[in-house]
């Protein structure tokens, strides 16, 4: 036995293995646990040997990640071990996502909390930036929320480093409500600006509590997404005409924001429409959008703490055992890393090939799957 | 009443044709004369002090206000409407009874109409005249039956005489009651009217304070307008002085914005002051949420160890020139986050100690 080995038995033999939580085409998560210290934890174990050409590109993208990245508001990968031919990566062990709060009508969001939010998610992706990675699927879905109420992005099975300059990138990333235009429009070149469309989704989904552009299809998203914001002018979006997939959708007026988000203070909407942005160069970054007066504006963000938590699924009354209720609560954590990766784990390369485009139907079976789960 | 707001009624009501605006009344109030328009008389938050209809007629006289516009049909104590010159006529002279049902009546006892149906202009009559009389509170029971047996009692009494089933035993118990705890009925309407003071009086504070704060705000604005043209002035006053330009804007910058961010924290530092006091008086536990901080993280860049040159000699990136550039521009990519991660890795690299003790 070499060293290499015996350091991997060792790291194996740290955690044990619980309860299997859930199963996706790409990757089993177990409910586990630190010996030593007792502290619970998530394992996925990656399934090699299925595909014929190794270990699928998603699991390699969050090893090689998730490992550079160690930060309050992103995932922390613990330890990554293998067991005979699989792959095996020890997460961080979290309660519940962002979108089941959202959901969650019993929930009622101050301003402060989405600030909160808003706060941890610029954060953590600022640091992912700052060190030159780009998520490239950010949803609510994927923001996780520790039991402390710590949000911490999750799912880097998209993300990749910042392009070298010949390189192109694909457009068939991030799903499809949070994509920005310019992938809609098959850019190959784009940076950290996309990631920022998606947070500004986001932003506007906590505020309305509803997906703020739902398209049914990716012809659809573009026309949704014109509809909401109008249709960019050549001024506005300098170049947008000589894209790859560039096709004529459609004249829509611009309508205010104020018009739809009402409740929202005069800062929110300015944050609001600088993250929507249609020109990504001119899309503010996480950074700029971190030193935002919004955030300076009272109230002060929630602490963490303090936030709004998801009800546990199974109620008191019902007999349901423990540990099948934190069976459930972890499914819905990793779900993002077990339904989802269907479609990802067929077009995770970066090839000449394009990968075939999101599925609605994708989403809908993510999340009526997680409901089946979850209800005892 | 204001013209505006006679003209907001009858346009609300729905029920007129035309408002005729030429015989409408301008006197005030206090004698309200109904003019060529219907629905009622508003008050000044909007809603009908004095309903009236167009095919409104008197059931005595059989006057119908198209005859008459200025006619106003008040309602008895019996329920029963009729025209002021009816009353006039029948009851100036003392009390008499009611052509309708007979019940002895006075002029001083009729009322104005509020509602279209005349039903609910008794329930609500009656509920009003019941609620001062049995104005007991939680607090004056010792269990919670004993006070849901009282309201309980309470609608009975109420029922009864909307419905007119029983009503004198019924009157009989109000008397038996208001005998029986006049001093604990006074001590409640006393209660009461301190209560709605209150009320009043925070609510005239909340108010005034937000006058005061968006007074303020206009007043800032106002100084800032003032203050940015006196810097214009003299901006143009040191460029006519013959001084470097770029060296005058920039310190015209820096002052305006030094003056910007002093101001943003005064504002902030009175809506949260502003804020705390609400708070407290609504005796809410407050648990501090601290300010906003951009950064949480103390992860160190090496920012401070090179300096990124806008342009580099870079074969690699020859592809994002000319026409690709504008693609680029277009999806947002930008070669110099390429060129600024390569100087990092090899700044970063600098600092790495080699490794020891590997075959060579």
């Amino acid at each position: 036995m070499d060293a290499v080995e015996k350091a991997n038995l060792s790291t194996s033999q740290k955690y044990s293995k619980e309860v299997k939580v859930g199963e996706g085409a790409y990757a089993v998560v177990y409910k586990g646990r630190e010996i030593a210290t007792g502290r619970q934890v998530a394992i996925k174990k990656i399934k090699v040997g299925q595909f014929k050409d190794g270990l699928d590109m998603s699991a390699v993208r969050e090893v090689k990640y998730l490992r550079e990245l160690q930060h309050d508001n992103v995932i922390a990968l613990l330890d990554v071990f293998s067991s005979k031919t699989n792959l095996n990566l020890v997460l961080e062990f979290l309660d519940a996502d962002l979108e089941i709060i959202i959901k969650d009508r019993s929930n009622v969001f101050q301003p402060a909390d989405i600030k909160s939010w808003m706060v941890m998610t610029l954060r953590g992706l600022e640091f992912c930036h700052r060190n030159f990675i780009l998520h490239r699927d950010l949803k609510p879905n994927n923001l996780l929320l520790a039991s402390d109420g710590q949000l911490k992005i999750a799912d880097f099975g998209l993300a990749r480093d910042f392009a070298d300059p010949n390189v192109k990138m694909t457009s068939q990333v991030i799903t499809r409500w949070y994509r920005p235009p310019e992938l809609l429009f098959g850019c190959r070149f784009y940076g950290p600006g996309s990631d920022m469309w998606s947070v500004g989704c986001i932003f506007a989904e906590l505020m309305l509590r509803t997906p703020y552009l739902p398209g049914e299809s990716d012809m659809d998203q573009l026309k949704v997404i014109f509809r909401a914001l109008g249709t960019p002018t050549e001024d506005e979006w300098p170049g947008y005409t000589s894209l790859p997939d560039y096709m004529v959708v459609g004249q829509y007026p611009k309508t205010p924001l104020r018009d739809l988000f009402t409740a929202a203070s005069t800062e929110a909407i300015s944050l609001l429409a600088k993250l929507l942005a249609y020109a990504p160069g001119k899309r503010i970054s996480a950074k700029e959008a971190l030193h935002h007066a919004y955030f300076f504006q009272p109230p002060n963000p929630t602490h963490h703490s303090k936030l709004p938590k998801s009800k546990p699924a199974a109620s008191q009354e019902n007999d349901t055992p423990a540990d099948k209720k934190a069976q459930n609560e972890l499914y819905d954590s990793l779900k993002g890393g077990t339904g989802t990766r269907k479609r990802k784990s067929s077009m995770g390369h970066e090839g000449p090939g394009r990968p075939p485009p999101l599925r609605h139907g994708d989403m809908a079976s993510t999340v009526t799957g997680s409901s089946s789960l979850r209800s005892p | 009443m204001s013209r505006q707001s006679i003209l907001r009624a009858s346009t609300t009501s729905g029920r007129i044709a035309t408002p005729n605006v030429g015989s409408r009344s301008t006197g005030p109030s206090a004698a309200p004369t109904i003019g060529g328009f219907y629905g009622g008389l508003r008050d000044d938050t909007g809603k009908i002090s004095e309903y009236s209809a167009k095919d409104d007629q008197c059931p005595i006289c059989k006057t119908e206000r198209y005859f008459n516009q200025k006619m106003r049909l008040l309602v008895s104590t019996c329920y029963h409407k009729m025209c002021d010159s009816c009353i006039e006529r029948l009851y100036s002279l003392g009390p008499a009874p009611c052509p309708i049902c007979g019940k002895t009546l006075r002029k001083m006892g009729f009322m104005t109409q509020t509602f279209e149906d005349l039903a609910v202009e008794k329930d609500v009559f009656i509920r009003r005249r019941i609620a001062k009389e049995f104005n007991k509170r939680r607090e004056n029971f010792s269990s919670d039956k004993e006070y849901n047996d009282y309201l309980e009692d309470v609608e009975d009494i109420t029922f009864n005489l909307i419905n007119e089933v029983d009503v004198e035993k019924t009157e009989a118990r109000i008397a038996a009651h208001r005998e029986e705890n006049a001093a604990l009925i006074e001590l409640n309407i006393q209660r009461e009217e301190r209560d709605v003071m209150a009320a009043q009086e925070e609510e005239e504070r909340e108010r005034q304070e937000k006058l005061e704060r968006a007074k303020e705000i206009r007043r800032e604005e106002e100084l800032e307008r003032a203050e940015r043209a006196k810097e214009s002035q003299r901006i143009l006053e040191e460029l006519a002085r013959g001084k470097d330009a770029k060296q005058v804007v920039a310190q015209s910058r820096e002052a305006t914005a030094k003056r910007e961010a002093k101001r943003l924290a005064e504002r902030n530092a009175a809506i949260m002051a502003t804020m705390a006091s609400t708070n407290k008086r609504r005796g809410e536990a407050l648990i501090p949420d601290p300010p906003h901080k951009p950064l949480a993280d103390d992860w160190y860049d090496y920012g401070d160890k090179y300096v990124l040159r806008r342009d580099y000699d870079d074969a690699v990136s020859e592809l994002v020139r000319g026409d690709m550039e504008r693609l680029a521009l277009a999806g947002g990519y930008r070669v110099e986050d390429a060129w600024n991660r390569a100087v990092r890795y090899a700044v970063a690299g600098l600092e790495t100690t080699p490794l020891v003790g590997l075959p060579s």
